[in-house]
């Protein structure tokens, strides 16, 4: 790897039940990503784009499409599908392209739409992301998914439905600040507890929901950044990671070794470790998964994420605040765009956009997001660059 | 709804007629000894090919669950039941499957023994306490 990378302009639909079409939604994000760079579709030289259900909205080969529509259909596209890591696993292959020299400037976009399949369709769809012969095949639904996973580490670290109720209602806090969160609404311990159980020990306030939109980036080298004269945030740290695709497969039901191993990579790359991060957005699909998430991240102790949570210190004014966007649970999770979403959100902190919820004085974050139960992650890390 | 799956063949089927016995079907790395399941093509271990067919008896004890309260689409007619993770006696592997009949946890406390009835074209590896 020879060039820095940079992020130059950043832009998200709103997340929720959006009518337009996967395209026209795809298509906004595209425009507020250009024109946040300050550049021209001329000057994008790729475009990579993550999506996993496109099918639902009758279209697939999406990136020439999405090319073809900003007026540049001579510029080759690539879309790539990770579940629901796909932003955050096609992100790192944008990345990797532009760090080798092969582009100076390239588009990121992320984009879904499934709200219109209806709940019942759209968990079907999510369990073809399982290893569907041993996990979906069987009866279990995502939700079911980790609610074993949830199962596992309530026996083992002696943590209670009620800390992982606390997630929720501070993903929830955080995404009433942010105007292009899907559920904006706080909630309680209390309605987390008495929401109808979903797949035991998981209930429907554990779960994040079934969200469209779409989440773009404008990637580039340093020189690229410099040269706009624009406000722009280094990528300094980037790693993948892989698990057995079945939750049975793993050793260790406790813990997420893709997201071990990516996080190991990014931090080395960045020559960082947990404590030199200021905020991280994590992959929150279900309330169990950010207490594994911020343990495997290092940001916790095994067994410890869930005392840490309940005592506030992921919170917005906390010591390592997690998820201020809100996170999968409270911002939604349109899973093609949710990984690009997370980078959007880094920008727009580090941009001076984040309105009430910006983390104070943050210089360097972190972004997690895998697919499926993890079988697949990346990680990277990020550096707010003082332009004065 | 929920499409039907194409039909199984290779080490699928041979997972599944050996479930079917109530037993289950692994690969015995012949190199190293590592025994995973039928459909995993690669030692986990070694990444040797050559393995000798072993069946283990279809009984285990349970790691992990769920019960399903909100059935996916083709389990809706299932009643309460719960997916299993649940580890192969005598070896360091686990397997997954459909326990029907299961309503609350106190029914099916974590190491509660499972053992391997067969398998259904339509909810997979079935289990019985």
């Amino acid at each position: 790897m020879t060039e820095k990378v940079c992020v130059l302009g950043a832009g998200s639909t709103k997340y929720g039940k959006l009518n337009e079409s996967i395209i026209e939604i795809a298509l906004s994000a595209a425009k507020d990503a250009i024109e946040s760079a300050g550049i021209t579709p001329k000057d994008i030289q790729a475009g990579y784009i993550s999506n996993v259900f496109g099918v639902a909205d009758k279209q697939v080969h999406m990136a020439p499409v999405i090319m073809s529509n900003l007026g540049i259909s001579h510029v080759p596209g690539l879309t790539i599908e990770s579940a629901c890591g796909s932003g955050s696993v096609m992100f790192r292959e944008a990345y990797a392209n532009v760090a080798a020299g092969f582009y100076d400037c390239l588009l990121a976009l992320g984009v879904e739409k499934v709200t219109h399949t209806g709940t019942a369709h759209s968990t079907t769809l999510f369990s073809y992301c399982s290893d569907f012969f041993y996990e979906g095949g069987n009866g279990a639904s995502f939700p079911g998914l980790f609610a074993s996973m949830a199962r596992a580490y309530l026996t083992t670290h002696k943590a209670t439905e009620e800390d992982l109720a606390n997630v929720a209602v501070k993903n929830h806090e955080n995404g009433v600040l942010n105007p292009k969160a899907h559920v904006r609404k706080k909630i309680t311990v209390d309605d987390v507890m008495k929401s109808a159980v979903v797949a035991s020990p998981l209930k429907l306030l554990d779960c994040c929901p079934f969200s469209d939109g779409a989440s773009a980036t404008i990637l580039c080298s340093e020189e690229f950044a410099k040269k706009s004269g624009r406000p722009y945030v280094e990528v300094i740290g980037s790693g993948r990671g892989a698990s057995p695709a079945a939750v049975q497969g793993r050793e260790d039901i406790t813990t997420i070794p893709s997201t071990v191993a990516a996080a190991r990579q990014a931090y080395k790359m960045a020559g960082l470790s947990p404590k030199d991060i200021d905020f991280a957005e994590v992959h929150d699909c279900f309330t169990i998964a950010e207490i594994i998430d911020i343990e495997d991240l290092g940001f916790f102790p095994k067994g410890k994420a869930a005392h840490a949570v309940r005592d506030g210190a992921t919170r917005l004014r906390g010591e390592i605040p997690i998820n201020p966007s809100g996170g999968l649970k409270s911002k939604g999770h349109p899973i093609g765009a949710t990984g690009v979403g997370q980078v959007v959100e880094v920008f727009d902190q580090f941009t001076g956009k984040a309105g009430e919820r910006t983390v104070q004085n943050a210089e360097i974050a972190l972004t997690h997001n895998f697919g499926a139960t993890g079988a697949s992650a990346a990680v990277h890390i990020f550096r707010k660059v003082d332009r004065k | 709804m929920m499409e039907k799956l194409s039909q199984q063949s290779g080490t699928r089927e041979k997972f599944i007629s050996a479930a079917n016995r109530q037993k289950i079907s692994v690969n015995k790395c012949v190199n190293c000894g590592h025994l995973m399941l039928e459909t995993i093509l690669y030692c986990e271990k070694c990444s040797g090919s050559k393995f000798e067919d072993v069946e283990l008896e279809g009984k285990g004890t349970v790691v992990t669950y769920t019960i399903q309260a909100v059935a996916p689409e083709g389990f809706e007619d299932a009643g309460s039941y719960a997916w299993v993770v649940f580890k192969v006696e005598n070896a360091q592997l686990r397997a997954s499957g459909f326990l029907p009949g299961i309503h609350t946890p106190q029914e099916l406390p974590i190491g509660t023994r499972v053992r391997v009835t067969g398998f259904d074209a339509k909810h997979g590896l079935m289990l019985s306490k």
